[in-house]
């Protein structure tokens, strides 16, 4: 598991897209991620301080290959402006589907 | 296991979810390009909802509804 930054981590991921269209698939996660990189204590020990702010972690997996990346509430906008961007030119391989003003301008003419 | 079949239910079903239980739930796409769909999947490993998307209007919705829950996901409470 590779943990990179959210800038490094789109470029990363659009390299996997790209390795995955032919005949693979890749998967993406997202969770919510408290800072913690250990586990709970078990009963009787102090239990771990509880986090001032959330994070969000985004995690990619293509064939054995795994990346990730924590992504701050400051950076949500950009990360998600950035992941969008990365949704709309690396997943069109879906189904179009012909919008309905076309067809009524076709009968038309 | 079972793929809802509306998108409005699956929203609606997958934010409760993650409501509920904000900290074991996990939010996973994948994406297929030669068979040309994308699987949403909503977990708190109890239960579990699942979309197949295969049409391009759906990708907008898909945008909108994981922009809002990494909006919670990263916040404050």
């Amino acid at each position: 598991m590779v943990l990179l930054d959210n800038a490094n981590f789109i470029l990363r991921l659009e390299k996997i897209a790209n390795e995955a269209k032919k005949n693979a698939s890749f998967t993406m996660t997202f969770k919510r991620y408290d800072g913690h990189d250990r586990p709970v204590p078990r009963e009787g020990k102090k239990p771990l301080a509880k986090p001032e702010t959330y994070m969000c972690l985004m995690r990619a997996q293509f064939k054995s290959k795994k990346i990730s990346t924590v992504v701050r509430q400051e950076d949500v906008p950009t990360m998600m402006a950035m992941y969008s961007q990365f949704m709309k030119s690396k997943m069109d391989g879906l189904k179009r589907v012909k919008k309905v003003k076309s067809k009524a301008k076709a009968t038309k003419g | 296991m079972v793929f809802v079949k509306n998108w409005e239910d699956f929203e609606i079903a997958a934010e409760n979810m993650y409501m509920a239980n904000p900290q074991n739930c996990r939010y996973t796409m994948k994406y297929v390009h030669n068979k040309g769909h994308l699987l949403l999947k909503m977990t708190d490993n109890v239960k579990c909802v699942q979309y197949k998307a295969e049409n391009m209007p759906d990708l907008k919705k898909i945008e909108k509804i994981t922009s809002n829950l990494v909006g919670h996901m990263a916040s404050k409470e």
